[in-house]
């Protein structure tokens, strides 16, 4: 047998591989044609969100949003992609040093100063164009204000949420309070902590030491003491008597044995169980307090305490929109997400099955939208009266945002609230080191 | 073989090195040269100093977990061969296998300072509760506790291969002597681990530091006041937090050094013993 001279099976084989070759880059051509056009009908964007995919009423309220919008835009694909929400920042400037930058990402308020300043946040003011006024009509002022950066919108928000006081009715009545006058002053937290500490149960619970290293509780009571993190300028004022005062006050509830000195998520878990008398944390985690508390005892909210005698001036925590994407058409399709998810339909979808604030201000009222709701779910009515009165979220200046805020939570607010850290020393101390961190000199 | 190893650890070292003397925040171009600004601000914080001193306490503090503890358990079940030693092992062996992060988030349960198991069992005793995690005296004990119930197993098992290959004769001759069992494990097996120690010793002390990452990252983020972190974990948050990666790649350079100088020196002293 001749091995280099083909044998007539070899060459109906070579035949057959042949036809098949050309028949599968014929059928190969006519596929990418038909990708092509459905590209040319379809778009696909990724949403990097800290919400989806996560268990309870965040995750399934994010995934029903989702659903209404592929039903409103089948030509929007959305490709969901869950991330931490202590990670958000990282995932996505790794993301985008990457070139796989995702197109929306929902960005907590405490990292996005540092995301304008950092990420290619494309301006969702331009995007918009001739819909921007008609759709940012009604949408809370302060909360649009805080998304802008060179003089237009980057960020819209969509998940809100203000800090508010979760009380345990049944536990104020053991401890002879009445659960219908809930405590409205620092001071009267204190006395009622007492009263419920005195009767075997924890007393209060601020959650200043946040996990995810947000200060949107701390500034909530540095604002209502009189002073801010920042003032006007940009200049870093956490060392200031009002903020010396106000800290003071919280750690004076450590220090007295009316709040535990644990971390929250253990504070969280107590108050939850029936442990725990009052709670100082975000609405946001209102789903899951009341689906633990159901046939355990009865909650109740009231506004965030005030500090002196001015007006709680709280401010809020939760996350924005905003749209990485630099392609035309992508950005596009993200505007009608981003668009669907701050309209009224969106925000009552928010509100009813996730649990934050309402954040277009006639919505509350409106029987078309949360009406009903509001009137059945009466424990977001004293965030939601706070809301007027809310104080812009402030971060401190420069690409170093985050490190300062980080700083400031992990070396001044967790040690004075946890550990009797000296509250002017340490606040004094941390502020240099942010001044010389951001280059407040 | 070069090739891979210019590739993969030698390429991005200096890579590292390179950018050590950058101001970059990972998302733009690298910026400019900023010379020795990095170091001079690693230096001058004083977290990194801080979490270099703990990575030395780690390292001392998971010392006897990595050798005499899993030596011990190893001679123990050698020593009684059979199904029980078997059972024994792979209970033992177990922590190895489950997620990291599973282990951390269970120990972040069982920890819970105000309705965790733990404060029952000791509360059983009389004993008040702790916050495990919260205090500074308490925090870096329970990382070096939690984390040890995986280093133990791990290196048990690396002492059983190395009990598999001891001299039988010199076992035989320790019966024929009638050496009792304490005298043939002190001085018949226990030199014969020697190797395996000093190995399993210098492995604890220079990945001491990246052994208790997980832990750190899950349970106490390097805090409370800094106790928990370590020079790892620091390079970590400077990096991949604060995005300063020039002082993150000059943290990385000087552990590095540190490391490189402690080996040289190492294998001078034995070389000058190797003399005598």
């Amino acid at each position: 047998m001749n091995l280099f001279r083909p044998s007539p099976r070899s060459t109906s084989v070579r035949l057959v591989t042949s036809i098949i070759a050309v028949g599968s880059l014929l059928a190969m051509a006519g596929c990418s044609a038909a990708a092509e056009a459905d590209t040319a009908e379809n778009t696909t964007i990724t949403f990097s969100s800290y919400n989806y995919g996560t268990a309870g009423a965040a995750g399934e309220g994010t995934q029903a949003l989702l659903d209404e919008f592929a039903e409103l835009h089948p030509e929007i694909t959305v490709v969901p992609e869950a991330v931490p929400v202590a990670d958000v920042l990282t995932k996505t400037k790794t993301a985008v040093a990457a070139d796989i930058a995702p197109d929306v990402v929902q960005l907590g308020y405490s990292k996005l100063a540092e995301a304008l300043e950092t990420l290619p946040l494309q301006s969702i003011e331009d995007i918009a164009g001739d819909e921007w006024d008609e759709h940012a009509e009604g949408i809370n002022q302060a909360l649009v204000e805080t998304g802008e950066f060179d003089g237009t919108t980057h960020a819209l928000p969509y998940t809100v949420s203000i800090p508010t006081v979760f009380y345990n009715a049944d536990i104020f009545r053991a401890a002879g309070l009445d659960p219908e006058t809930p405590p409205t002053s620092i001071d009267e937290v204190a006395t009622a902590a007492a009263a419920i500490t005195a009767a075997g149960k924890y007393g209060v619970y601020f959650g200043a030491v946040d996990s995810g290293k947000s200060d949107y509780l701390t500034q909530s009571v540095i604002n209502s003491a009189g002073g801010s993190t920042v003032d006007a300028d940009g200049k870093i004022t956490l060392d200031s008597p009002e903020a010396i005062a106000g800290l003071q006050a919280v750690q004076d509830l450590t220090t007295e044995g009316l709040q535990p000195a644990v971390a929250i998520e253990d504070a969280l878990a107590a108050f939850s169980a029936g442990e725990m008398g009052m709670l100082v944390m975000t609405t946001a985690v209102l789903g899951s307090v009341q689906a633990s508390a159901e046939g355990l005892f009865e909650l109740r909210t009231a506004a965030f305490p005030t500090f002196n005698d001015e007006l709680a001036r709280p401010t809020h925590s939760g996350a924005s929109l905003v749209i990485l994407s630099e392609d035309e058409a992508k950005q596009q399709a993200s505007w009608e997400l981003v668009k669907f998810m701050t309209s009224k339909e969106g925000y009552t979808m928010i509100t009813e099955q996730i649990g934050y604030l309402p954040l277009r201000a006639d919505l509350a009222e409106d029987p078309a939208y949360l009406a009903d709701y509001f009137a059945e779910n009466t424990l977001l009515l004293p965030p939601l009266e706070q809301l007027e009165t809310l104080a812009p979220y402030l971060s401190f200046p420069g690409a170093k945002a985050n490190q300062a805020t980080v700083l400031f939570q992990d070396n001044a607010v967790s040690p004075i609230v946890l550990r009797d850290a000296d509250v002017e020393a340490t606040l004094t101390e941390v502020a240099d080191r942010i001044r010389d961190l951001v280059g407040d000199k | 073989m070069m090739v891979l190893l210019l590739a993969w650890v030698y390429g991005p070292a200096l890579f590292t090195a390179v950018l050590s003397f950058l101001e970059w925040n990972l998302t733009g171009a690298p910026g400019g040269f900023v010379g020795f600004d990095n170091y001079a601000r690693l230096f001058r914080e004083p977290e990194f100093g801080q979490a270099a001193g703990q990575t030395f306490l780690y390292a001392a503090a998971l010392l006897p977990f990595s050798t005499v503890i899993p030596m011990f358990l190893a001679i123990m079940l050698w020593q009684r061969p059979g199904r029980a030693s078997t059972v024994y092992r792979s209970l033992l062996f177990l922590p190895v296998m489950v997620a990291p992060v599973a282990v951390a988030v269970s120990w972040r349960f069982v920890l819970n300072p105000l309705q965790g198991l733990a404060n029952e069992v000791i509360g059983a005793f009389g004993i008040a509760p702790m916050n495990w995690l919260g205090n500074p005296a308490s925090a870096l004990i329970v990382i070096v506790l939690v984390t040890s119930a995986k280093v133990t197993a791990f290196n048990m098992l690396l002492y059983s291969a190395a009990l598999s290959t001891l001299d039988r004769r010199t076992l035989e001759a320790a019966k024929l002597e009638r050496a009792s069992a304490w005298e043939t494990t002190r001085f018949v097996v226990i030199p014969q681990l020697h190797t395996t120690t000093v190995l399993l010793g210098l492995l604890s002390i220079v990945l001491a530091g990246q052994w208790v990452f997980t832990n750190v990252s899950v349970l106490t983020q390097g805090g409370p006041d800094g106790v928990t972190d370590n020079v790892y974990y620091r390079i970590y948050t400077l990096g991949f937090e604060f995005f300063e990666t020039g002082m993150a790649s000059a943290a990385a350079a000087v552990v590095l050094l540190f490391f490189a100088i402690a080996s040289l020196g190492w294998l001078l002293v034995r070389r000058i013993n190797a003399r005598r």
